[in-house]
C-alpha cells in the first residue's frame, strides 16, 4: 500500500519535472482526424437532427430492428464516408439529407416498419448522411480515422437515443407520447428548414 | 460544489465554445428560443394551447401540442413562400382570445374540432415567424430555438394544468384563461386601432 502511495507521488513528480513530454497529444499527431470526424456530425445540426430522428425511429420499433440498427446505421455511415470522400462532390446530397426529416414523419405518425424497409431505409439514410460528412481532402490512414470518428459517433448517437426512447416507451405510460412529441418538433423544424431551401434557392 | 467549479471553469473559457463547424448557430439558437417567448401574443396563445389540453385530457393532452408546432411549421412555409395571409396580426389576436376563453369556460368539443381549431391559429403563428426566418444569422439553428421554445411554452401550460386535480386548482386555470382572453381582447383592440 505504501509502495503504491509512494509510486504515485513519484510519478506526479517526474511528470512536473519533464512537461515536454506531456505535449505528445494524439490529437496534434494522427488522431486529429478521428476527433475531426467525431466532432463534425454531433456539430452540425443538418446532421445532428435527422441523427436523432433516426434514434428515435429504431427506438419506437420492435426490440430486433432497434437492435439491427445499431449495426445497419453506423455501418452505412462509415461506407458513406469513403463514397464521399473518393467520389466528386455532389452538392445534392445535402438537399437529399433533408428528407432524412422523413423518419421523424414516420415515428410522430407511429409506424410499424416491416424490418427489411427498415434496415433499407437506414441502410440508405446513413450513406447519405456518411457521403454529406465524407467531403474531406483525406486519404489513407487519416482518412480511415475520420471515417472512424464520423462511424463512432453514429454508433454512440443511435445506442443512446434508440435505448432511451426504447426503455421510455416500453417502461412509462407516457414514454410513447415523449417520443412522438420529440418527433413532432424535428418534424417541425425539418418543414421549415426544407422551406427556408427551397424558396431562398428560387429567390 | 463541483458543479460550481466546472460551470465557473467554463465561463471563464467561453472562447473554446466557438468551435462549432457550422457558422451563427449560437445567435440563430437564441433569436429563435426568445421570439415566441418575447411576443407576449405568441406566448400566451402557445401556454393556452397546453392549458386546453391539459383540461381535455388524453388524448387531447398530448395531441394539441403535437398539432400546433407541425401545422406552425406549415405557416411559416406559407411565410418564406411570400404567400400572403390577410390578417395575421388579427389571428394571432384572435387565437389568444378564442384559447383563453375555452380555458376559462373549459371548452369541450370533439377532439377534431379542437385540433383543427389550433392548427388553424398555428398558421398564423407560423407564417408571423416564417416571414423573419431567412433574415437569421443561421435559418436551421433559428428554426431550432423557435420550435424548442414553442414546445416548452406548451409543457408550461400543461404542467400548470396539473392543477385541474384539485377543485381550488381548477378554479385558478380557469382564471388563468380569463386573463389570457382578456389580454387576447387586449391585442385585438391594438389590431383594431382602439388601444
Amino acid at each position: 500500500m505504501r509502495f503504491y502511495r509512494w509510486s504515485g507521488k513519484l510519478t506526479l513528480l517526474l511528470s512536473l519535472a519533464l512537461p515536454q513530454y506531456a505535449s505528445a497529444h494524439l490529437v496534434s499527431s494522427r488522431f486529429g482526424e478521428f476527433y475531426s470526424g467525431f466532432l463534425h456530425p454531433l456539430t452540425t445540426l443538418i446532421h445532428l437532427l435527422p441523427w436523432v430522428a433516426f434514434g428515435l425511429l429504431a427506438g419506437s420499433q420492435k426490440l430486433a430492428l432497434t437492435r439491427s440498427a445499431l449495426f445497419v446505421f453506423p455501418s452505412a455511415v462509415f461506407m458513406g464516408v469513403f463514397l464521399g470522400a473518393n467520389l466528386p462532390q455532389w452538392q445534392v446530397m445535402e438537399q437529399l439529407n433533408l428528407f432524412t426529416f422523413l423518419a421523424a414523419v414516420l415515428t410522430l405518425i407511429a409506424v410499424s416498419l416491416d424490418k427489411k424497409i427498415f434496415i433499407a431505409m437506414l441502410a440508405l439514410f446513413g450513406l447519405c448522411h456518411g457521403y454529406a460528412n465524407g467531403y474531406v481532402q483525406l486519404v489513407g490512414l487519416q482518412l480511415f480515422l475520420y471515417a472512424a470518428g464520423v462511424t463512432l459517433a453514429a454508433y454512440i448517437l443511435m445506442i443512446v437515443i434508440a435505448a432511451v426512447s426504447h426503455l421510455l416507451i416500453s417502461r412509462q405510460t407516457w414514454g410513447m407520447i415523449a417520443v412522438r412529441a420529440l418527433s413532432s418538433w424535428i418534424v417541425a423544424i425539418g418543414l421549415m428548414y426544407g422551406g427556408y431551401l427551397l424558396f431562398s434557392a428560387a429567390a | 460544489m463541483n458543479k460550481l467549479k466546472w460551470i465557473t471553469g467554463l465561463l471563464l473559457v467561453p472562447g473554446l465554445a466557438h468551435a462549432h463547424a457550422e457558422v451563427g448557430v449560437a445567435g440563430g439558437l437564441i433569436s429563435g428560443f426568445l421570439h415566441p417567448i418575447n411576443g407576449l401574443d405568441h406566448l400566451v396563445a402557445m401556454v393556452a394551447v397546453g392549458l386546453w389540453g391539459a383540461q381535455l385530457k388524453n388524448p387531447a393532452i398530448w395531441i394539441l401540442p403535437i398539432t400546433f408546432p407541425v401545422v406552425m411549421a406549415l405557416g411559416g412555409l406559407l411565410g418564406l413562400a411570400g404567400v400572403a395571409i390577410p390578417g395575421i396580426e388579427l389571428g394571432i389576436a384572435v387565437s389568444a382570445l378564442a384559447l383563453g376563453l375555452a380555458v376559462a369556460l373549459v371548452l369541450r368539443p370533439p377532439l377534431w374540432v379542437a385540433a383543427t381549431l389550433v392548427g388553424v391559429f398555428a398558421i398564423f403563428h407560423g407564417h408571423a415567424h416564417g416571414t423573419e426566418l431567412p433574415s437569421s444569422a443561421n435559418p436551421l439553428a433559428y428554426g431550432v430555438g423557435f420550435v424548442v421554445s414553442t414546445g416548452l411554452l406548451h409543457l408550461c401550460g400543461i404542467l400548470l394544468g396539473v392543477l385541474n386535480q384539485w377543485r381550488l386548482g381548477e378554479r385558478m386555470v380557469r382564471v388563468l384563461g380569463g386573463l389570457i382572453a382578456l389580454l387576447g381582447a387586449y391585442f385585438l383592440g391594438g389590431v383594431a386601432g382602439l388601444v
